[in-house]
């Protein structure tokens, strides 16, 4: 039996194409071996949105090689779209695999065992053909509704790596969510480079999250990354519903007017607080998540207070904050007043602080209330998972079983292991 | 991507001008851009739509930006010449509802009135006041096409507009009414300082209709 380690880099949709890929190769007799095991099949499922993705993923590469230099090494992702050319010139490198390439992993991979080598353009592209993700990685079931984006921020390399934004058909949509459904999936979590602007023929994206919601079976849904535009009043409403997990990853990426007009953000602070608060007018604890990044061509310390007075107003119960760096081709590399490092770096410092109080502040509101826990991970003994509201929750008992769902009462919050929720079982 | 040939190039200043293209079968909405560039090159820039939704050409509307890569080498294109256009993108257009029901507000600066020109050529219908800041009256790009009971031109740098001074100043003096629709493009500091006036005099703006160029 050959053996396939994968690594993913990047956003949960690359998480998603990762899974389903590993389910196929499990599915034809392969396995899955971890990456830092010696492997017949290594793939790199790659990241470019900073350069700290970018060296991630050449040290991966690296790593892979050293482990077993006869193996077959595949880099695909977005970095396999954007220095395609250099990654090919590396000799320790079989295949570079470009996103719309990237389902047909498996037939590049089989072919080559069998001696018939491909050349990555011979093969389908398809942009949703992933197989089901029944063996993956998490309990989680991600479902992958559209790719691509065409807002262009002037900071992302987005829309060059995964190109325009294209919608997977409605019904396709509906099909696979019943099918994980009924293979026993708790969790259905909608994925896709930017879903608020979902289109499928007269179907935008809150028909899409209204008719998933409206399906039977005992799942609940969460919608992953949002950017604030695109959505409207309707899909605020949706997430009253008792299928919907209370939980936005609302990508705010700065609390200055300015920046958010120079990033070509298509929302103002203004608008982003009304959707913050509209949302918690109706259910007060609501967890939003965000992005921030720091120090963004000409960002002022005024600009960068206003950032943090965001974090500490709306109390999000998670920011991922990092330093702005340079994509070459995007408009934001071609701004003169590019902030020195040593700002960002103090900058990110003084933001971790505030975000981790208001992490912490945000969680322990759920001390002393019920959380519906899915476990993801269990010895039997001791089970870790997340509750509705995407928070992690550690919790003991006697033959806790994966992939299902526990009531647990919140009993404390483990500030030293990253705002950890402690629980029992009632 | 699609190659286009270039069919005239129309100086309208020493420094700005329009690059008229075959439209093939190109399908835009009015207000949205497309990215330009020389065929093959990797070098390409953003620029807004100029012409109408019907018109059977493309056009875009281009000042030379100093120092500037690709607005001072588009200036040098000849008829003839091959340019590759990607698009549309943009979410800076009208909603189908509000164009023959609604009052509109266009505020824009320099080359930022392109879009606004396809908005009206497309749409000459539409019940709309356009303000144009620029700094000398030569800038006042084909001022010509536009109704000129619905034409603002102001100029900063010289008395020579309808209004003497910046947008933003003539929108301090004369209020927008609040059930205005706003579509404000060009630099990122009249946007920012137009949008905060136009909210103090109570513009319910709704979704935000802003293209900031730089
Ligand atoms: C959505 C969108 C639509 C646009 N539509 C138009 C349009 O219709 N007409 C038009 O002329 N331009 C438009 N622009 C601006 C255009 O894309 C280019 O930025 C501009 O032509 C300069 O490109 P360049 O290669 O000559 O300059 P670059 O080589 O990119 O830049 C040279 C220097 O000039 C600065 N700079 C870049 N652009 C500007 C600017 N506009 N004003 C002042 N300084 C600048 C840069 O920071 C840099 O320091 C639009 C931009 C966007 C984002």
């Amino acid at each position: 039996m050959k053996t396939i380690a994968f690594k993913t880099l990047g956003c949960r949709l690359n998480q998603y194409e990762t899974d389903a890929l590993a389910s196929t190769f499990q599915n034809n007799n392969y396995k899955l071996v971890d990456f830092e095991s010696e492997a017949d099949v290594y793939v790199i499922n790659s990241c470019t949105v900073t350069h700290q993705s970018d060296h991630k993923s050449r040290n991966f590469i690296s790593q892979a090689n050293r482990r077993n230099k006869d193996s077959v090494l595949v880099v695909t992702g977005c970095m396999a779209n954007n220095a395609k050319e250099e990654l090919e010139s590396r000799d320790e490198i079989n295949y570079v695999l470009e996103n719309d390439n990237k389902s047909a992993l498996f037939s590049l991979v089989d072919s080559h065992f069998k001696g018939e080598l491909k050349h990555p353009s011979q093969l389908d592209k398809d942009l949703f053909a992933y197989g089901a993700t029944e063996k993956g990685f998490h309990t989680r079931s991600m479902i992958k509704i559209q790719d691509g984006c065409d807002n262009f921020c002037t900071f992302c390399i987005i829309p060059s790596v995964r190109g325009r934004a294209k919608s997977r058909p409605f019904q396709a949509i509906l099909d696979n969510v019943k099918a994980v459904i009924n293979q026993g999936a708790k969790e259905v979590v909608i994925t896709g480079v930017n879903i608020g602007r979902y289109e499928f023929e007269t179907y935008k994206f809150d028909d899409l999250i209204e008719a998933i919601l409206n399906l039977d079976g005992d799942f609940r849904l969460r919608i992953s990354s949002l950017e604030p535009d695109g959505f409207g009043d309707k899909f605020l409403g949706l997430l009253s519903h008792p299928k919907m997990t209370p939980h936005l990853h609302l990508c705010l990426q700065s609390g200055s007017d300015e920046v958010l007009l120079r990033m070509r953000r298509m929302y103002t602070v203004k608008t982003f607080r009304n959707t913050v608060e509209k949302v918690r007018a109706i259910r007060p604890d609501f967890n939003f998540t965000t992005d921030i990044i720091i120090g963004f061509p000409g960002e002022s310390e005024a600009d960068f207070t206003e950032s943090c007075d965001m974090i500490k107003n709306l109390e999000f119960g998670h920011v991922h904050a990092f330093k702005y760096s340079i994509r070459k081709g995007t408009r934001a590399e071609r701004m003169t007043d590019q902030v020195l490092e040593k700002t960002k770096t103090e900058r990110s410092e003084i933001l971790r602080g505030i975000a981790e109080n208001s992490k912490l502040n945000y969680r322990s509101q759920f001390i002393g209330k019920i959380q519906r826990v899915l476990v993801e991970s269990t010895d039997g003994n001791t089970a870790k998972g997340y509750g509705e509201h995407y928070i992690p929750v550690q919790f003991e008992g006697e033959n806790l079983k994966k992939n299902t769902f526990y009531s647990i009462l919140i009993k404390d919050i483990a500030a030293e292991n990253d705002g950890l929720l402690l629980g029992e079982l009632v | 991507m699609n190659s286009h040939k270039v069919i005239s190039i129309r100086n309208l200043t020493p420094s700005t001008y329009v690059i008229r293209m075959e439209k093939k079968d190109f399908t835009f909405r009015t207000g949205q851009y497309i990215t330009l560039g020389f065929s093959g090159s990797i070098d390409r820039r953003e620029y807004s739509i100029y012409s109408a939704e019907q018109d059977d050409y493309l056009e875009v509307l281009i000042k030379e930006v100093e120092d500037g890569l690709l607005s001072k080498r588009l200036k040098k294109c000849k008829p003839g010449d091959e340019l590759d256009v990607d698009g549309a993108f943009g979410h800076f257009s009208l909603k189908d509802d509000e164009i023959k029901s609604k009052k509109f507000m266009f505020i824009s600066t320099g080359t930022g009135i392109s879009p606004i020109h396809s908005f009206i050529h497309t749409h000459p219908e539409m019940d709309y006041t356009l303000l144009h800041g620029i700094r000398h009256k030569e800038e006042a790009y084909e001022s010509e096409s536009y109704d000129p009971n619905r034409y603002i031109l102001c100029t900063s740098g010289e008395n020579t507009g309808d209004f003497n001074g910046r947008v933003t100043e003539y929108l301090l003096k004369n209020p927008v009414s609040p059930d205005t629709i706003c579509y404000l493009c060009g630099n990122c500091h009249m946007i920012y300082e137009a949008y905060d006036i136009l909210e103090k005099q109570g513009i319910k703006l709704g979704p935000i209709h802003t293209e900031v160029y730089f």
